[in-house]
């Protein structure tokens, strides 16, 4: 929001604070995500290795810290950023509030292409993952948009034609665990989310192609504006709207694929995250979508805690967590809006 | 000059705009006025440079279709009004092109203040777009095309769905852009009010260009007529004006 200075003009205040607080939240989570589990790790002592001090932790402790818990805290940091981020982009590019990587058949598209690496590779194709799923969500869109016939003109019946995918893929993919048994219980274990098997090689690559995803989204963040007008308006306001939505889509979709394809299908982040942020700053464009990425990162981290510690020394699919919060806030965020409406 | 030369679009197998001729001169409004479906939306779309066509539109020599170097400003009839976007934010985007998008420079800042003074639009400039009434709303975009110091704006019925009061408003708030040297061209169904502040018209019909030519020409031609199926009455005022009413007998 901007303000009025003493002169009479706009002040150019975005609310950095907001950006501010995020970020310190994700820091601090994902400290409480490092420090706790069944095997509580000092927190003087986590500083001391992670700056490579002297007084640090050692032997096993150093081990569950750098070789499990870190790895893990930085995947879901990752993925809840790349969740959030491209449901907040779905959100204004098909110009509905309801939208989300899931709707789009992007991520049953991502979670058929995994399935396909996983069950005629095997699981050890961790490298490949995210090109199956990136091609098999890229085509599940794809086929939304040629089903829809309308491209962006109709957003609603994008998303209707997104559903239909979506299931469509969720049933070849169904299918194929089916017909390959001795690979159902990666796939579903998978399938479920989960980032107990977050190594450092998982988090090196899906950083990078998330990190490119994201780059490109919030490079072409404060454009995303534009597209809540009219296409003319946004094109007489220097805009090429068709132009931006593919590159918005294309990312978005790159960021989703790689998340699905390293933790498997979590949903509700890319709604509830957005939902929360504009709750404070009105809006997940421009400036917004970077508190949206770290918004999204601590959520993640914030579930994967849960999901350790709840029923801990056994663990919760991440996905179940995620449900758990978010569906309830979804209808909460649903009898909200109906009540504004009447 | 903006210079149109067989101009043809289509939609598919639909001709929406055939052969238009037309010549549009600078820092002049010139208003197009027809009955609904006679291309007029399309034509101003065309004239932004968003719309392909066949035929040739130059602006001082220039081809506009994709030519983003023109700073042209566009209020359309029915915005999409954008969530969570405060009046001054939504303003500043007039700016954008500037500034480049999300910048927002000092001089920026303060022709947004002076514009939504002049506007009537101080008072709210921390309220949502989304909370404003209609006649709000068109001065906002007015505002917006204002800031963006367009060398051309296209207006579509920019006064549509606008009281008297409104309506005078915002015709004079476009005004303020013609005396500033912005070439004008708008749609309005009220062609009493076209007469009233455009220099010239355009009369179009199922996406051809009946005539055009000055106001007062245009407004006593029988094309006019022609256009607009003979279910309209022309009547001068003491003073001059011309006043056009539709004919309450639509059997003719």
């Amino acid at each position: 929001m901007k303000k009025l200075s003493s002169e009479g003009v706009i002040s150019p205040i975005w609310n950095w604070k907001i950006t501010a607080v995020s970020f310190s939240l994700l820091i601090f989570v994902g400290f409480l995500a490092i420090s706790f589990g069944p095997v509580p790790l000092e927190f003087q002592k986590i500083i001391r290795t992670l700056c490579g001090l002297p007084g640090g932790l050692t032997g096993q402790e150093r081990t569950l810290l750098i070789d499990l818990r870190l790895p893990r805290a930085l995947l879901a940091a990752i993925v809840g950023a790349a969740l959030a981020t491209s449901g907040a982009v779905y959100q204004t590019v098909f110009r509905n509030p309801l939208a989300d990587p899931y709707l789009l058949g992007a991520a049953a598209g991502a979670g058929l292409g995994a399935t396909i690496a996983i069950t005629s590779a095997g699981a050890d194709l961790y490298s490949l993952l995210p090109i199956f799923s990136f091609f098999g969500a890229i085509l599940a869109v794809l086929v939304s948009f040629f089903i829809s016939g309308k491209f962006f003109a109709e957003p609603n019946s994008l998303l209707l034609s997104g559903i239909a995918v979506g299931s469509f893929a969720t049933a070849v993919q169904t299918y194929l665990q089916q017909r390959n048994s001795s690979s159902l219980r990666p796939v579903y274990s998978w399938i479920l989310g989960e980032l107990t098997v977050a190594n450092w090689e998982k988090v090196t690559w899906s950083s990078i192609y998330i990190f490119i995803a994201l780059t490109i989204l919030i490079t072409v963040s404060k454009q995303l504006d534009g597209l809540m007008l009219t296409d003319e308006e946004a094109y007489s306001l220097g805009i090429n709207p068709n132009r931006l939505r593919v590159i918005a889509v294309i990312a978005a979709t790159l960021a989703t694929a790689t998340a699905v394809s390293a933790s498997g299908l979590i949903g509700f982040v890319g709604i509830v995250v957005p939902h929360l942020v504009r709750g404070i700053t009105h809006r997940v464009t421009n400036r917004g979508l970077l508190t949206i990425a770290l918004v999204g990162a601590s959520f993640l981290v914030l579930a994967d805690l849960g999901a350790r510690t709840l029923l801990s020394p056994a663990e919760l699919p991440i996905g179940v967590i995620t449900a758990f919060v978010g569906a309830p806030f979804f209808l909460v965020v649903l009898r909200k809006k109906r009540l504004v409406a009447k | 000059m903006i210079k149109v030369e067989d101009l043809n679009v289509r939609f598919g197998q639909k001709e929406i705009l055939k052969d238009i001729n037309v010549e549009i001169e600078h820092s002049k409004w010139t208003c197009l006025v027809g009955p609904n479906g006679a291309g007029k939306t399309t034509f101003l779309k065309a004239l932004l440079g968003s719309q392909s066509y066949s035929g040739s539109i130059t602006d001082s020599g220039a081809e506009v279709y994709g030519n983003h170097n023109r700073n042209v400003a566009f209020v359309p009839q029915h915005p999409q009004i954008p969530i969570g976007m405060s009046v001054s934010e939504y303003v500043m985007l007039g700016r954008s092109k500037r500034d480049g998008w999300g910048n927002e420079s000092k001089k920026s800042r303060t022709l947004v203040a002076d514009i939504l003074k002049l506007t009537g639009l101080f008072g709210m400039l921390n309220q949502f777009v989304s909370q404003l009434s209609g006649g709000e709303m068109q001065r906002a975009l007015i505002a917006r095309a204002l800031v963006q110091e367009p060398t051309l704006i296209l207006l579509d019925e920019p006064t549509s769905a606008l009281d008297l009061h409104h309506q005078i408003a915002v015709l004079n708030n476009i005004e303020l852009l013609k005396e500033r040297g912005v070439t004008i061209v708008s749609t309005m169904h009220d062609i009493t009010l076209a007469a009233m502040y455009a220099e010239k018209i355009v009369v179009m019909q199922e996406g051809k260009v009946l005539l055009s030519g000055t106001s007062d020409f245009v407004i006593h031609s029988p094309e006019l007529q022609v256009a607009f199926e003979n279910r309209i009455s022309v009547f001068t005022l003491d003073s001059g004006r011309p006043v056009i009413v539709a004919k309450k007998d639509l059997s003719n």
